[in-house]
């Protein structure tokens, strides 16, 4: 009979959202459809404007003349910029960022096998989950509490190093060959942990692949400097492309390093994302990834994986193939997409996805938040309510032992869908503009309209099928 | 970019007016289906556990918010049935038939039933 006394060793994840209503997914459809050839026809009607002579220079220096015009010198962005730049400021985050890291290696190392440790909603939740929200709204969240920067700063000094030239590597971080393709084996580590792994809610494999990435962004650090961790740090790459829907952006300085602290719209701010090695990769491995854990829910999958066929006899080597082939759907999808977008005879057809990659970006961003919404809300809270009790002996650190998780969204799942719609439709604006802005500034004036189609249809087609997945998932 | 500030605005505030009038359409749906269900009979479902296969794996079960659920479990052998529900559930059952009381969920959502041994979603409860 029903023993549901037993306390649960292990399983995270407990009820998920309801799927968004079909007639919202179709009106959500309709709009982004809608605005997308909104966007196209706006092309027509101003084609012959100066925005094309400022496109063009867009597209060579990547937009930044263009979003130092719109910044402005507001006095708020340089009053906030003087007290972030301050030696104080970066202390005091740098330290909350070392406390984080101590508690979670305390509860890696000394706390007990079972659900309620907090290192798995630490794990899951607050770092993966919780850096979108932070970046989305504070920049470059990660970068600045990253405790594996702090550390390898910690022995650059230890080794009299202070780094005159980039963060002191032994070598030079080779950013055009190799951009952020390292941050992609980082991020397929993390989703394959935690999407196919099997034993993903266990103490021992979480404490060692936290002890990998510790080791492995150390030894980085000390052999390429610190261009290293914006490059190969997972959760580095990943918050810094969501910072750039953030309304703070920095002006560029000509000896690369970070210019002042500027407020721009994150249309703007999107703009100044300069293409590099990888970045394709990269957003079609946090887009395939998602999908993959919305799709893997959804009823066909479940009976087609569970039932009898020669895909449900190998399981988890399907499970394993799919983490990789929807990324690479993705991008394949990505790539002809754009790839059959006119061009003029001086522009190569092979450059155009790394071109127009950083408009993906806005759509992942819509995605990810309309995904992980209610889980970070719900989940977040249960991490802070078990956080009080690092080692399950039933204290109460931090005083949260006792609260009692807020279910709103769960309440409210015509909210909750609303709220899942309008993050990808905001998505899909941001992402149809900025495309649309880049677009203009390869294409040749005579396919300016047509040559934006298959690209516009790319587009289109991811927020579709986002839109699908919320609804069928 | 004025213009296309004005667009977005215009086109913001339609999406969120159809959106709107989605809401209080489904507003309605779930008011119906949640007066119709106060007092209905629990949900019955069958699951037959034999060898590593268990029917049905996969299906989507609608369930009413507060309505009971009760499993009836064939088995040629003892184990463990997981109901991810927020708090999580762990049922027992036994080989030859066992009846299971799961109880009701007063919160809406999916909640996925499975067998951890078998590795196996047997059903997802769509509560609403």
């Amino acid at each position: 009979m029903g023993g549901d006394v037993t306390p649960l060793a292990h399983g995270i994840g407990g009820r998920q959202d309801l799927p968004v209503p079909l007639e919202t997914a179709i009106v959500a459809a309709v709009a982004a459809l809608v605005v997308s050839f909104v966007v196209l026809a706006w092309t027509v009607r101003r084609r012959t404007d100066a925005v094309l002579v400022e496109a063009a220079r867009q597209a060579r220096g990547a937009g930044s003349a263009d979003a130092l015009r719109r910044t402005g010198r507001s006095g708020f962005a340089e009053r906030v910029g003087t007290l972030v730049d301050s030696r104080g400021w970066r202390i005091a985050l740098r330290t909350v960022g070392m406390l984080l890291f101590l508690y979670t290696a305390m509860v890696a190392i000394f706390g007990q096998d079972l659900e309620i440790n907090p290192i798995f909603g630490v794990f899951y939740i607050w770092m993966w989950v919780g850096l979108v929200p932070f970046s989305l709204l504070f920049g470059e969240a990660w970068k600045a509490i990253s405790p594996v920067r702090t550390i390898n700063a910690g022995i650059n000094w230890l080794r009299r190093d202070t780094g005159a030239s980039e963060g002191g590597g032994l070598y030079e971080y080779d950013e055009a060959r190799f951009g952020y393709w390292p941050a992609i084996v980082g991020i397929f580590a993390f989703t394959w942990m935690e999407l196919v792994y099997p034993h993903n809610s266990y103490l021992g494999p979480v404490r060692l692949w936290l002890a990998i990435y510790v080791a492995v962004m150390l030894i980085g650090g000390q052999l390429w400097g610190s261009r290293f961790y914006a490059n190969a740090d997972p959760f580095e790459v990943y918050s810094s492309l969501m910072a750039k829907l953030s309304v703070w952006g920095r002006t560029t300085s000509d000896q690369g390093d970070e210019g002042r602290l500027v407020v721009r719209s994150p249309l703007a701010n999107v703009d100044t994302l300069a293409p590099r090695a990888g970045l394709v990769a990269v957003v079609s491995t946090l887009f395939g990834t998602i999908v993959f854990d919305s799709f893997r829910d959804s009823v066909p999958w479940l009976k087609f994986t569970q039932g009898d066929n020669i895909v449900a006899r190998h399981a988890y080597l399907a499970d394993n193939l799919a983490l990789f082939l929807f990324p690479l759907a993705v991008a394949a999808f990505f790539c002809v997409g754009t790839m059959l977008t006119g061009v003029g005879d001086d522009l190569d057809r092979h450059r155009l996805p790394g071109l127009l990659a950083p408009s993906l970006v806005p759509i992942v961003a819509g995605y990810v938040v309309a995904h992980y919404m209610s889980y970070w809300w719900e989940g977040g809270q249960q991490t802070l309510v078990q956080a009080s009790n690092p080692f399950s002996d039933g204290s109460n650190w931090f005083g949260t032992a006792n609260l009692s998780v807020n279910f709103f969204f769960a309440y409210h799942p015509t909210l909750l869908a609303d709220l899942k719609v309008l993050a990808v439709v905001i998505g899909h604006i941001l992402g149809v503009i900025s495309s649309h802005k880049r677009a203009i500034a390869v294409l040749p004036r005579r396919h300016m309209v047509t040559g934006q189609i298959p690209l516009l249809i790319t587009m289109i087609g991811f927020t579709v099928g986002g839109l699908y997945l919320l609804f069928a998932a | 970019m004025r213009r296309l500030m004005a667009i977005m605005a215009v086109l913001l505030g339609t999406v969120g007016l159809l959106a709107g009038c989605g809401s209080s359409d489904d507003n309605s749906a779930d008011g119906a289906s949640a007066s119709a269900s106060s007092g209905t009979k629990p949900l019955v479902i069958d699951i037959t556990f034999s060898g590593k296969d268990v029917t049905p794996h996969g299906d989507r079960v609608d369930v009413n918010v507060g309505q009971n659920v009760e499993f009836l479990v064939k088995a040629d052998a003892a184990g463990q049935i997981h109901v991810h529900s927020t708090p999580e559930k762990q049922l027992d059952y036994n080989a030859g038939t066992t009846e299971i009381q799961v109880g009701s969920f007063d919160q809406p959502g999916l909640i996925e039933v499975e067998s951890h041994a078998l590795g196996k979603t047997i059903v997802q409860l769509q509560v609403q």
